[in-house]
């Protein structure tokens, strides 16, 4: 396998900002618009902790094994990308990858999804916090933990009795 | 001598056997391909039929990626016949191959109702490639197409149609479109959005005759109001090709049933696709998932247990999606669960972007889900991704099971904090990490 470096994210220090989305965004479509973000920043407990969310590079690549013209392939860094010249857009990657981490882009009619910016992830830069890394890890679930510590028991409290 | 494997059927299921092969063996072995058609995609020929693909586009193993791969191919050729006491295949020209392993991945067959005047000019399935050429040559803009049967198939070709700039009329035996893939609340909510893209609808109608009138079609239905048509395309339903295993003394019930292995009542002749009966990896009972991604991992698995690996396989998990005037519709496991009981069916609503899911339960686990929305909508959060993760990964959701039955439009939450990620990241169907396509590793 080629490189190992992976965006790692460390939600505790995410304050929400967007940045990393209006990054991506620009990164991949040319256009200030976080709805074309392949990172995305979500609320938890409530809406007091943020975190971003991408794609894991997972080892099955679930996307890349659904696709059944090859359009999806591992680049140099290791990144599951989508070959617009290939993809026909007929999203079966979109079901089969089990984190909700492939979109498609009804405009240009093809999948899409991160691709580590070819090694230099705009989202890292963007980051004024340090809350998204390029380094080298093993793929983790970054979120699990903190999500777990913080909106199961926001959950528990606010819902109360299982959510009644 | 190198280990001969023998392949029948080039479709996806097929084609995947004999990548993996090549990727897990540790000696190169013969690989034979017997294959009826050249082999391509069917999943991407309805891009073909709209023009936006080449039919160049749609072939997967053409013959200089079958040279690179080391297989010899008899392609344009049927199986007839397989005596696997002696270890022997036998095509329809009267040739015979031997074989140390065999893989039955015959796939399905349009099929239409035997109704008169069915087979007529004008009057297609949409299955085979050679099949599909007809239709393309037919539909142009101003025709008017009726498609026959309201399933899968023929929701994958109406994008295209309607971008050809034809008008299209859909007729369903059944009281509702898409009866195998969504409820009846989700089929409402599609056929509206159908209507306002202006395609007609005829549910519970049921075909008599088709008859040929000034170079036209006519339908005749039963409840009166013959429709007028200039191509006619019959989405029926298909039927497993398992006729030529007949006497072979392979063990088929619905399909060819498979052990955990992929490998039948005959322990060299696996079967893998449409026309397996393996297990269904929510229910844990044998099913035919006639579906893609179950094609592609069975087809993995069968290559990497010829290939010498010990490779189980969980099971599949049946799963669809479609795009209909982008709108999007997607299904799960056991979307239909008739034993779930009441209160571990959730639905939830918004008429007004024509949103529409529904999620399964057995405890506090997802076993079925399905989802309907506007792309616009849809692919601002993928929660069709993330509904599948917390199918596939059967992830304990405990108190977040109620949050879902409040909240069916956010997902997200409950799917990171219940902690699926750290479930699904080990997972890998053959138990390592996949290549990228196209690699050849250990052929000679």
């Amino acid at each position: 396998m080629a490189a190992t470096k992976v965006l790692k994210i460390v939600p505790e220090r995410c304050t929400g900002c967007l940045r990393c989305e209006l990054a991506c965004s620009y990164m991949q479509t040319g256009t200030f618009q976080p709805a074309k973000s392949v990172i995305r920043v979500s609320p938890f407990e409530g809406h007091t902790s943020y975190a971003p969310y991408t794609c894991f590079q997972c080892a099955e690549g679930w996307c890349m094994t659904a696709c059944p013209v090859g359009a999806i392939t591992i680049s140099a860094v290791g990144a599951k990308v989508v070959l617009d010249d290939q993809c026909v857009g007929c999203k079966l990657c979109t079901i089969a990858c089990p984190y909700g981490t492939m979109f498609y882009n009804p405009d240009t009619t093809k999948a899409f999804k991160c691709n580590l910016c070819g090694g230099d992830p705009a989202c890292a830069h963007a980051c004024p916090t340090q809350a998204i890394l390029y380094e080298d890890a093993e793929t983790a679930d970054w979120l699990g933990d903190f999500a777990a510590g913080r909106a199961t028991p926001w959950l528990e409290t606010v819902a109360g009795n299982g959510g009644r | 001598m190198a280990k001969r494997h023998v392949i029948v059927g080039g479709g996806t299921a097929g084609h995947n056997a004999i990548n993996a092969i090549r990727q897990e063996e540790r000696e190169p072995a013969e690989i034979v391909l017997v294959a009826d058609e050249r082999p391509y995609s069917r999943m991407v020929l309805p891009y073909y039929l709209g023009r936006t693909i080449a039919e160049s586009h749609v072939y997967t193993a053409t013959p200089p990626r079958l040279a690179q791969l080391g297989v010899k191919a008899h392609l344009g050729r049927r199986a007839v016949g397989l005596d696997p006491k002696a270890g022997k295949l036998t095509l329809d020209d009267g040739t015979v191959i031997e074989y140390d392993d065999l893989l039955v991945a015959t796939g399905s067959s349009a099929v239409r109702p035997k109704v008169p005047g069915v087979d007529g000019p004008g009057i297609h399935s949409f299955w085979t490639l050679e099949q599909v050429r007809r239709v393309v040559a037919e539909v142009h803009a101003g025709s008017h197409v009726v498609m026959v049967g309201a399933g899968f198939i023929a929701f994958t070709i109406l994008n295209s149609i309607l971008a050809l700039g034809a008008r299209l009329t859909i007729v369903e035996i059944a009281p509702r479109i898409l009866p195998r893939m969504i409820d009846r609340t989700g089929a409402e909510v599609v056929e509206g959005w159908l209507r306002t893209h202006g395609v007609e609808i005829r549910a519970g109608a049921t075909l008599t005759a088709v008859e040929q009138v000034g170079g036209r079609r006519r339908l005749r239905m039963k409840e009166g109001g013959d429709i007028d048509a200039d191509v006619v395309i019959m989405a029926t339903g298909i039927k497993t090709n398992l006729e030529w295993l007949q006497g072979s003394g392979v063990r088929v019930n619905r399909g060819v049933v498979v052990d955990d292995h992929l490998r039948s009542s005959v322990s060299n002749v696996y079967a893998a696709g449409d026309v397996a009966e393996g297990r269904d990896l929510i229910t844990g009972q044998p099913d035919v998932h006639a579906i893609e991604p179950t094609a592609m991992e069975h087809g993995r698995v069968v290559g990497a247990n010829m290939a010498g690996r010990d490779v189980a396989y969980r099971g599949s998990l049946l799963m669809n999606i479609l795009d209909v005037c982008h709108l999007d519709v997607a299904s799960f496991g056991r979307w239909d669960d008739p034993g779930a009981p009441e209160a571990d069916v959730v639905v939830g609503a918004r008429p007004e972007r024509h949103g529409y899911r529904k999620l399964l339960w057995r405890g506090d686990r997802l076993t079925g889900a399905m989802i309907v929305g506007r792309a616009d909508d849809v692919w601002t959060t993928n929660d069709v991704g993330m509904l599948k993760g917390l199918v596939q990964s059967g992830v304990p959701l405990g108190a977040w099971k109620e949050y879902l039955r409040r909240n069916p439009f956010d997902v997200k939450r409950a799917f990171v904090a219940s902690r699926t990620t750290a479930r699904l990241l080990p997972e890998t169907v053959l138990g390592r990490p996949s290549p990228p396509p196209g690699i050849v590793w250990a052929t000679a």
